[in-house]
């Protein structure tokens, strides 16, 4: 048995708010398994964010293990913790995170430019990074150019530009319209199918997770259950 | 890893609040260039002033004239190798707004031997030594009143005028260009004895002259020399005093009294100023791209890289202003050369002042940045991502 991409083990997560301790994520254990894609459900407050970001290494934990994609995030310093970042994970965020001074191919280039890449195989990744999401044409607009879904298609461009292992989806579809938000959905889900991503997204929407091969549920910090989304489901949206 | 791109898309994004930040720093090192330049200039004389020149004065006062015999006599005292005098005029030309003048009477033979840093560029020496009305003005002068070779200055005397009113004149035989800063540039020297027979012709008496400076033998020690000097004149009929060139120079520098003080002072206040203003333009746009710190961490852009790119933002938008204040303070530097010449100030913006507004430059530029790239250093990620621009 291969070990899991990503592997929590009593994670503890604490918050200082209006001079109380707001425990967010209280021990939780979890394994993801490499080449999934995970939806992350659970009322507000019960910690869906905060975990991503831990699995992201934009947070560290107050205690307990966490092991993504072979590495001990509690053992990185700041530095470490960003060069692991830019090679093994890609963010999509609910509001794009695009910068806005650079073009799309700029905003997808970025990564890159932390990579040994040339710069005329940066532009070669970028470009078909872009074709893969279909913005193949708009390279040279900015973010206040492109349209939301084509925000978020950019987005999730540069999330996999530098073919990172894992993708961290934090509401990827919260500010899209519906057929804007499948787009991206069946994008998500073409990633981890074609491209073996292990995905794990953060959302409300029960038809967003339906993409998804497994449901996790949190609730109060603590793992609820995981259920297995039915396959037909999967396989006919592929 | 530094993204250059991202610095000219940032600074570009308010171009406007840029391109003030950039005209602010860039009039502000041009005022801070000529300010200092004005107060390097006040000094030039006394900090170019050559250690082997001795100037000889009444003791009484620089307007007090001293006896024509006291040449010889101080040219026969063991180590003085040449001595020339020099007398002021204090004639005005024609046109008094075109700019004031010094003129002096001298001997040309032994001026050029004290002063070998007069670089004859038209005319000869020849040419001053035919003509007893000739005269030799400084290049920068010439060009200013638009002189040429042969022309006729015609001056009006103060101390030596003539009974009838009329005016002095004087033929153009050659123009210098000092190579040291010991020597003004826009000066006018004259024959002597053009001085002296004129003045016997007309008001029948034989002017004395201002100062004696005489140049020692290499390796003579000063002290001794001056001291002799003053001995031989102790019992009259005029005393003197002997003084190095620089304590010669100095007591007119001394006439500004705190000019240079106060000038500095002004450059002070414009510096302090500046570095506020960059200071507040820098934080701004911090605020402004601290969601996209956030951003450019999270895609792996380490603390120091975000720092960096803050710090650069700062750097070049000062260097950019700054480099251009100091440039424009060059290019404008014979404009400028032209304008004081006429207070006797030979204004030059020395490499000196070009290193120190420089190096001010870099440092505006390092404490406006300073701060915000620290900041970006220590932001957090998911608070920065939290933040709305």
């Amino acid at each position: 048995m291969s070990q899991p991409m990503i592997r929590a083990r009593k994670l503890t997560k604490s918050y200082l708010r209006g001079g109380e301790t707001l425990t967010v994520l209280d021990g939780l254990d979890l394994d993801m398994d490499e080449g999934r894609f995970y939806a992350l459900m659970g009322p507000s407050g019960s910690g869906k964010t905060t975990l991503l970001n831990l699995i992201g290494g934009l947070d560290q934990a107050d205690e307990g293990d966490l092991v993504v994609a072979g590495a001990d995030l509690a053992a990185l310093d700041s530095s470490a913790l960003a060069r692991w970042r830019a090679a093994n994970v890609g963010f999509v965020f609910q509001g794009f995170n695009l910068i806005p001074v650079l073009t799309a191919q700029e905003n997808v280039e970025l990564p890159l430019s932390l990579s040994p890449l040339s710069r005329k195989e940066r532009r070669e990744h970028a470009r078909y990074a872009l074709k893969l999401v279909g913005l193949d044409g708009r390279e040279d607009h900015r973010p206040g150019q492109l349209s939301g879904g084509q925000e978020q298609r950019v987005a999730i461009a540069r999330a996999i530009a530098s073919d990172p292992k894992v993708l961290l989806a934090d509401e990827p579809t919260g500010d899209l319209d519906r057929k804007s938000a499948d787009q991206v959905l069946e994008l998500l889900l073409r990633l981890n199918v074609e491209f073996k991503k292990t995905i794990l997204m953060v959302t409300h929407d029960p038809h967003a997770a339906a993409y998804a091969g497994f449901t996790v549920h949190l609730d109060k910090g603590q793992l609820g259950c995981i259920e297995t989304n039915p396959p037909r489901a999967v396989a006919a949206r592929v | 890893m530094f993204n250059f791109k991202l610095v000219r898309r940032y600074l570009g994004k308010h171009l406007v609040r840029s391109l003030l930040t950039v005209a602010s720093l860039m009039v502000a090192l041009f005022l801070l260039c000529l300010l200092q330049a004005i107060v390097v200039s006040l000094d030039a004389g006394v900090r170019g002033a050559k250690r082997d020149r001795l100037i000889v004065q009444s003791a009484v006062s620089l307007f007090v004239d001293l006896p024509l015999n006291y040449q010889q006599k101080i040219g026969a005292v063991d180590g003085v190798e040449s001595i020339c005098k020099w007398q002021y005029f204090g004639g005005h030309f024609q046109d008094d707004e075109k700019g004031y003048f010094a003129q002096f009477a001298t001997d040309f033979d032994t001026l050029f031997a004290c002063y070998p840093e007069i670089e004859v560029v038209e005319g000869s020496k020849e040419a001053l030594l035919a003509d007893r009305t000739a005269c030799i003005v400084g290049k920068s002068l010439a060009d200013r009143l638009g002189w040429k070779l042969g022309d006729s200055i015609p001056l009006e005397a103060t101390f030596f005028a003539k009974p009838d009113g009329s005016a002095w004149d004087f033929k153009l035989a050659a123009t210098y260009r000092p190579t040291s800063t010991a020597m003004d540039g826009g000066m006018m020297f004259f024959r002597w004895d053009y001085l002296e027979e004129t003045v016997k012709a007309t008001r029948g008496e034989t002017p004395g002259t201002g100062t004696y400076v005489f140049r020692t033998r290499a390796g003579a020690d000063q002290a001794p020399i001056a001291a002799t000097v003053e001995a031989l004149f102790e019992n009259g009929p005029q005393r003197v005093s002997c003084s190095t060139e620089a304590a010669f120079q100095a007591q007119f520098v001394s006439m500004y009294g705190n000019l240079p003080f106060f000038v500095s002072a002004i450059g002070g206040g414009v510096l302090v100023a500046i570095v506020l203003a960059c200071i507040n333009t820098m934080l701004m746009a911090f605020r402004e791209q601290l969601h996209d710190a956030g951003i450019l961490k999270a895609v792996g852009f380490t603390d120091g890289s975000v720092a960096t790119l803050m710090l650069a933002q700062s750097l070049v938008l000062c260097g950019i202003g700054g480099f251009a204040g100091i440039g424009l303070a060059k290019l404008t530097e014979p404009v400028m050369q032209l304008m004081l010449t006429r207070f006797g100030v030979p204004y030059e913006v020395p490499a000196e002042t070009v290193a120190l507004a420089s190096a001010l430059t870099i440092s505006i530029g390092l404490v406006a940045g300073v701060v915000p790239a620290w900041r970006a250093r220590q932001l957090r990620v998911v608070e920065a991502l939290r933040s709305v621009e």
